[in-house]
């Protein structure tokens, strides 16, 4: 089996809830796409509806220069 | 329409908005590149810029490393050179030139020498014979040495000393004993004692792969022969020689005729690729305005001692063009100077796959046309970028990114926020007001006074239309969209009966006057010709005025701006860089979205010209000022006796266009305008606020967001910060925004955040 690879992970440990499902959310499987490229990575899923929380640093930090940098590919 | 598309990742390779001949004859006006003055007249190509700025540093020895790439015996050359880079010096316009000789003979005697011999490098393996003695052997074999030929010199004198001795006789003792030292140190074979006749010479013709000789041998062995100077070198004797022998005839004569032997040495034809050789004209440009008058450092005859030439080589002013490196931050942020950085943003639009490097500063122009004002050769660099954002865009490679916001602003203008009606009681007028997209943003209440003022003093009624006249997509290089502005523009105005537009905005101005059916005034001129209102006021404190991009090259406008603010009691100062040669506020070209940094350099730019309030004619600049905490007034301002007050936000920005819409409909047109009421609070901490305007979210983005909330109820609670989180995907971004739910109809907004990506579930 080949080993997947993630380019982020995200552990909520415990501290996010899905108001809608009224469960935890967990580390789950994720995908970012942006100018027809896809990242896979895992991030905190509400195991009941499916919603992704991209955390504010990650959005500012990570998120942020990987965009800068597929805009000038 | 309220979304852009973005664009994919597989461009299209369409249009080809310049070609390579025009971006070439384009490059060819930047003179940054041409030699100075002084180093275009030395037939040697001696850099003595370089040169004269490490002896002014104090490095002889640095110095006489530059010196050496010119002249291998360079106490020979500065005691027997002409110099004609002296009277070349751009300082002999002012004062005196530079005493470049004796500085030169001061380095080659102080300066100590770095490379002693070159044993070490490895040889080629043609080999060069050299007749004779004389300056022209000892110098071509000086060049040969450095390109690392073995060579092997032939003459008649017994000794080293009698060979260096015969032509340097204008050497002094020490002089002679340096460049003894010197030649002893290269690496050159000396065959003493020959008798050169023409059996000698071909004799030796077997064992080496070039034949070179002095002058005189040439001349006794070879009377009749054809002799080419260009190439130094006399065909029919495969010979490469010499015709003069003075000190600069023969240096130069020796770097022509090592150029020869390297081509002839490889096989190669010695006409071909032989670059730019001897003396040239130089196009450079040199500010000389600032150019001290100093006196020469007299020199007594005995050359100068190395202090003295220290002395001399810092008067140097080290002559470059700067002109628009001076005036222009964006340049000095990027470091380079427009001739350059157009031809690397030029091979960044042809980039098909790969990294774009230079889109950055290609978005970072203000597009404001003071380089081709400052700029001896004026050079446009505004054009350049213009065109290439366009380009990117045809070949579908421009990131949406850096602009979309402010395009999504022209949207809003010329959709919700849009007005275009006549002046009531009549059905087409003779005006129409176009204030400007930032005028009814940043200074809603002038507007309306302005407006107001207008109808009631000019005949033939005055249409109003508020909107944005198409520069933020022109700016953008987005071409579609501005074609599509411009027929919007011209369908509302021709339903007004093409009234004659008056512009509250020079940059309005300059784009409307663009369309063919429209004829346009600025403001100021309409007041100057109508005469001030009453009410209008002056500061009492003096006011630098500052220019607008969007009025240079305009003097009757800079000069109606003057006048009025005299009229209204001002005393203006002229600031450095006033009229055609002002900077741009940082707004121009969308700088301020697409590099907020250069957009700060630009505008601190600006203000550091003077410490006194700025008066403006374009409320982007006025903006901008305000923002750094300037006092800062739009000249309209002051005519209709109104204050804008502190900048507004983004978002207010937004609300203020909205709102004098809605008023001005409901208190003219007597129409009940549609307002979007929200049935919930929002609130906002100061927090919030500030990171909204900084991340440049809208107050319509939060309410998308909550919108979606009420809608779906998805959100995120944080237990760690008691927040809730949702978000929702507006257009190409997906925001988020963090909150407390107060009650079931009223939140607080503590933080907001977006990005482009979008993120999905996997599956498995
Ligand atoms: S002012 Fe700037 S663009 Fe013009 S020639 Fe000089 S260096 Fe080049
Ligand atoms: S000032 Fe200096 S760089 Fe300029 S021409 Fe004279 S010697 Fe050359
Ligand atoms: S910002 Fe203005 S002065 Fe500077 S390069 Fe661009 S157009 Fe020229
Ligand atoms: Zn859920």
């Amino acid at each position: 089996m080949a080993i997947e690879k993630n380019y982020y992970t995200i552990d909520p440990e415990g501290k996010l809830q899905c108001m809608k499902c009224g469960v935890l959310l967990e580390k789950g499987k994720a995908k970012f796409m942006y100018l027809d490229n896809g990242f896979p990575v895992e991030l905190p899923v509400c195991p009941v509806c499916g919603f992704v929380y991209v955390p504010e640093e990650l959005a500012l930090g990570k998120v942020a220069s990987v965009e800068r940098a597929l805009e000038d590919k | 329409m309220s979304q852009i598309e973005e664009r994919g990742s597989t461009h299209v390779y369409k249009v080809n908005r310049i070609s390579k001949e025009e971006i070439d004859s384009m490059v060819e006006r930047c003179v940054y590149e041409e030699p100075p003055f002084c180093n275009a007249a030395c037939p040697l190509k001696l850099d003595t810029r370089a040169m004269l700025k490490a002896a002014g540093s104090g490095d002889l020895k640095k110095a006489l490393q530059v010196y050496e790439k010119a002249a291998p015996f360079p106490l020979i050359l500065s005691t027997g050179c002409e110099a004609p880079c002296e009277a070349k010096c751009r300082l002999c316009e002012v004062g005196d030139g530079i005493d470049i000789r004796n500085i030169e003979k001061a380095i080659a005697r102080y300066g100590q020498q770095t490379r002693l011999g070159s044993i070490f490098r490895t040889k080629k393996k043609k080999t060069v014979a050299i007749f004779g003695s004389g300056l022209f052997p000892l110098f071509l074999a000086g060049e040969l040495e450095k390109k690392a030929y073995p060579i092997t010199v032939f003459c008649e004198q017994e000794t080293l000393e009698a060979f260096l001795h015969c032509e340097t006789p204008f050497l002094d003792t020490d002089a002679f004993s340096l460049e003894l030292k010197r030649l002893k140190g290269k690496d050159i074979q000396f065959v003493f004692g020959c008798t050169i006749t023409s059996s000698f010479l071909e004799e030796k013709r077997t064992a080496f792969d070039v034949l070179c000789a002095s002058g005189s041998v040439f001349q006794q062995l070879y009377p009749e022969a054809a002799f080419l100077p260009e190439l130094m070198i006399c065909e029919a004797a495969q010979l490469v020689t010499c015709r003069e022998e003075g000190v600069m005839a023969a240096a130069f004569g020796a770097k022509k005729a090592a150029l020869t032997v390297d081509r002839l040495a490889q096989n190669l034809d010695p006409r071909n690729m032989r670059g730019s050789e001897g003396a040239c004209e130089s196009r450079l440009y040199t500010d000389l305005s600032e150019a001290i008058l100093l006196k020469r450092i007299p020199e007594n005859g005995q050359g100068y001692s190395a202090e003295e030439a220290v002395a001399e080589a810092k008067r140097c002013i080290q002559c470059h063009c700067e002109e628009c490196m001076k005036s222009c931050a964006y340049l000095r942020h990027y470091k380079k100077y427009p001739g350059l950085l157009s031809k690397e943003i030029y091979n960044n639009t042809q980039i098909i796959m790969g990294d774009h490097q230079l889109n950055k500063p290609m978005n970072a122009c203000s597009l404001c046309g003071q380089c081709t004002v400052v700029c001896p050769n004026g050079f446009d660099m505004a054009h350049v970028c213009h065109i290439a954002r366009q380009n990117m865009v045809s070949t579908d490679k421009m990131p949406l990114a850096p602009h979309e916001f402010a395009l999504l602003d022209l949207y809003f203008s010329n959709g919700d926020a849009f007005l275009a009606r006549p002046q009531p009681g009549f059905d087409t007028c003779r005006y129409v007001f176009f204030p400007g997209c930032q005028a009814s943003a940043i200074a809603p209440e002038t507007v309306k006074a302005a407006y107001l003022d207008l109808c009631s003093r000019l005949e033939g009624g005055v249409a109003l239309m508020l909107g944005c006249c198409g520069a933020i997509c022109d700016w953008a290089g987005r071409y579609e969209m501005t074609g599509r502005t411009e027929e919007f523009i011209d369908r509302e105005m021709s339903k007004l009966g093409n009234p004659i537009v008056i512009a509250g905005c020079p940059t309005c101005a300059k784009e409307l006057k663009s369309h063919e059916e429209i004829s346009v005034r600025g403001i100021w001129d309409v007041l100057l010709e109508l005469g001030l209102p009453e009410g209008g006021y002056g500061l009492d404190r003096p006011v630098a005025v500052h220019d607008s991009c969007g009025a240079r090259g305009d003097a009757e406008t800079q000069k109606a701006i003057r006048t009025i603010a005299e009229e209204l009691g001002c005393t203006v100062i002229e600031t450095p860089y006033s009229g055609d040669r002002s900077p741009c506020c940082g707004y121009g070209g969308l700088t301020a979205y697409a590099n907020r940094e250069v957009a700060a350099e630009m505008t601190e730019q600006c203000l550091k010209r003077s410490e006194a309030p700025y008066l403006s004619y374009c409320m982007a600049c006025r903006d901008r000022f305000a923002r750094q905490g300037r006092e800062s007034r739009h000249i309209l301002e002051l005519v209709y006796g109104t204050d804008a007050g502190s900048p507004p936000d983004i978002s207010e920005k937004r609300r203020n266009r909205l709102t004098l819409k809605n008023d001005l409909l409901r208190e003219l047109w007597l129409e009940e305008p549609m307002e979007m009421k929200l049935d919930y609070q929002l609130n906002y901490t100061e927090e919030a606020r500030r990171l909204m305007d900084e991340r440049m979210i809208l107050t319509d983005d939060v309410i998308d967001v909550m919108n979606f909330y009420r809608e779906t109820g998805e959100a995120v609670y944080d237990s760690e910060s008691g927040l809730l989180i949702a978000r929702n995907r507006v257009g190409n971004a997906t925001f988020w925004i963090k909150f407390i739910r107060e009650s079931e109809n009223s939140y607080t907004v503590h933080g907001a955040y977006s990005h482009r990506m979008n993120v999905v579930k996997r599956q498995g």
